[in-house]
């Protein structure tokens, strides 16, 4: 198999804060790798450490202990700073600049020259639908134009690797989906993407393979069919008895084939029968009533 | 080094849009352009009472302006989290820093650069010829301004505006008044050898700004004054640069060394 693009090996960051110097643990000890070419979820509930994990990742602040590579070098190393585009959490950018000026100065960063970061700027301001907003200052633009703002300067330097802190958030149901397929378009460039979320319908439909982080700790990382236990959970039948619905759960052991033969002999119309497996929201509730049960 | 300049222009853009700083560079012109006012008034001193309003107008102000600007350089980047995004570009820790503190420098100098041209024209309506003497005491000034710079910086990296900003103004005060502070320690603690040379050794430490601000005093011993000619010399204002910029490098060198360390949470 290919070299893993981001490498996390027993991550741990505790945070001392207050006059008290109270400490927190908001990392304890994660260990997973994101391979090259996958969407990779960073799943967990508020508070549960992505941000913090990804900051280690960027950079932005050192771990307590363990070690991050990124592009298979420690963190941080400018080679492999070049090849890694970012988006902060909410992200914050300078506000006397323009949406334009703000990619631009991006790019000059990676010390593009102006003939790459100029027709690039304009190519990913359109991406992420800011053309016509590239002129005005950024005081103006709104949580969800800086959002996009902020994938467009992550693109800037055509990354190999995109991290994403919380993509899909502060966005309206069309501007998530806009940003779901561009994330796919990006999977389709060969990139690897990995992005944090506490919205699971996101990942399920997006990712090739998820960490799901509760509390500072991994519990579980796979494939999500794998995650999620094939096990079905029950067996959802609607029938129609002369005209008034009627709904039935067919727990796993029941033979549903029978079940069926009796309800038409009986007159009744068969609407609808699904087989209802577990859901990523499932697996989530499970993991964090596990979590606060062992409190 | 692209970066770096990058990362300068920005800053030194941000600046130019910044509608405070220009309200506190119209107000040290008009103060600038006051002191003829005040010069009317007074027989046949119009230009002396310019020159000292003026330079100490460019001296204040220039202080002033670098740490309004120098004690947020940093911290607003952290406080706004606008560096978030840009800690993780290609850059060095060092090269951010280094290029933010270029840019205020860039942005201060075109503020010296401004004051010196209106004290200058206000002067030269009033009848005075172009010296050297003038360039050397606004040089003077300018490497003082660099240095206050580089000190705010170094307190933003840690500390909040507020606080670097009275802890900045205290080294100014006491850097500007070393010799008074040297006497008055040798007077106070006759007694105590000891106590005099740990706090004169604290005071060599600290920056000597009475170097930058000669006018009236006494330099090796000769008077110095801007209007008396007999200021100090192009080898003075050459040895007291040196002093200014090797001092802000030092400092800087903290900066760069704290700020490379620390979490931005
Ligand atoms: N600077 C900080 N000081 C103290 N605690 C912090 C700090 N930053 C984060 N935490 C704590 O660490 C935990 C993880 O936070 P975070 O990584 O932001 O979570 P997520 O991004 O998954 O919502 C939380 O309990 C949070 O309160
Ligand atoms: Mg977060």
């Amino acid at each position: 198999m290919a070299d893993p693009v981001i490498t996390v090996v027993d991550l741990r960051k505790t945070f001392a804060f207050g006059f008290l110097r109270r400490k927190v643990q908001a990392v304890r000890g994660l260990t997973f790798d994101v391979r090259p070419g996958e969407i990779f979820g960073f799943v967990g509930p508020n508070g549960a450490g992505k941000t913090t994990t990804i900051k280690m990742l960027m950079g932005l602040i050192f771990p307590t202990a363990g070690t991050c590579m990124l592009l298979g070098k420690r963190v941080p190393d400018l080679g492999a700073k070049r090849r890694v585009g970012f988006l902060p959490e909410t992200p914050y950018f300078y506000e006397h600049l323009t949406g334009r000026e703000l990619v631009d100065f991006a790019g000059r960063l990676f010390d593009l020259p102006a003939s790459v970061r100029r027709p690039r700027t304009e190519k990913l301001l359109d991406l992420v639908g800011l053309t016509g907003a590239a002129s005005l200052p950024l005081r103006k633009y709104s949580k969800g134009m800086l959002q996009r703002l902020g994938l467009a300067q992550a693109l800037i330097n055509d990354p190999e690797v995109v991290v994403l802190d919380e993509p899909m958030s502060g966005l309206d149901p069309i501007g998530r989906k806009e940003i779901r397929d561009l994330i796919g378009s990006l999977r389709s460039e060969g990139k690897t993407v990995f992005f944090s979320s506490h919205i699971l319908s996101d990942v399920e439909l997006l990712c090739d393979r998820c960490a799901i982080i509760v509390r500072g700790e991994i519990r579980d990382v796979g494939p999500l069919a794998q995650l999620l236990s094939p096990k079905l959970l029950h067996t959802e039948v609607v029938l129609d008895r002369a005209g008034a619905p009627e709904e039935r759960r067919l727990t796993p052991g029941e033979d549903v084939d029978a079940f069926l033969r009796a309800a038409i002999d009986g007159g009744a119309k068969v609407v609808s029968v699904t087989p209802r497996k577990e859901h990523l929201e499932d697996l989530f509730v499970r993991e964090v009533e596990a979590d606060q049960a062992r409190q | 080094m692209n970066r770096i300049f990058a990362i300068a222009l920005n800053t030194f853009r941000e600046a130019m849009r910044d509608k405070l700083l220009y309200a506190i560079l119209i107000f040290a012109c008009l103060l600038i352009l006051s002191a003829w006012g005040i010069g009317q008034l007074s027989m046949h001193e119009e230009l002396r009472i310019t020159k000292d309003v003026g330079l100490g107008g460019i001296s204040v102000f220039g202080v002033i302006l670098a740490i309004f600007a120098g004690v947020n350089l940093v911290y607003k980047e952290i406080e706004r989290k606008t560096l978030y995004a840009f800690i993780p570009k290609p850059i060095h820790r060092w090269q951010f820093v280094l290029g933010k503190y270029l840019g205020l420098v860039l942005t201060l100098t075109a503020q010296v650069a401004l004051m010196s041209v209106v004290l200058w024209i206000t002067m030269a309506v009033q009848g005075w010829s172009p010296d050297g003497v003038m360039v050397r005491a606004v040089l003077l000034l300018y490497v003082q301004v660099l240095l206050v710079t580089a000190i705010a910086v170094f307190f933003s990296t840690f500390s909040t505006p507020y606080l670097s900003g009275l802890f900045t103004a205290g080294i100014f005060i006491i850097g500007r008044s070393t010799p008074d502070l040297r006497a008055l320690i040798l007077a106070r603690f006759k007694d105590s050898p000891s106590t005099a040379s740990a706090l004169n050794w604290a005071i060599q430490v600290l920056p000597d700004l009475h170097l930058f601000f000669v006018s009236g005093g006494l330099v090796n011993g000769v008077p110095a004054s801007i209007h008396a000619g007999s200021y100090v010399s192009w080898a003075y204002v050459a040895g007291a640069t040196g002093y200014g910029l090797g001092y802000s490098a030092c400092v800087l060198a903290l900066a760069i060394f704290l700020f490379s360390r620390r979490d931005f949470v």
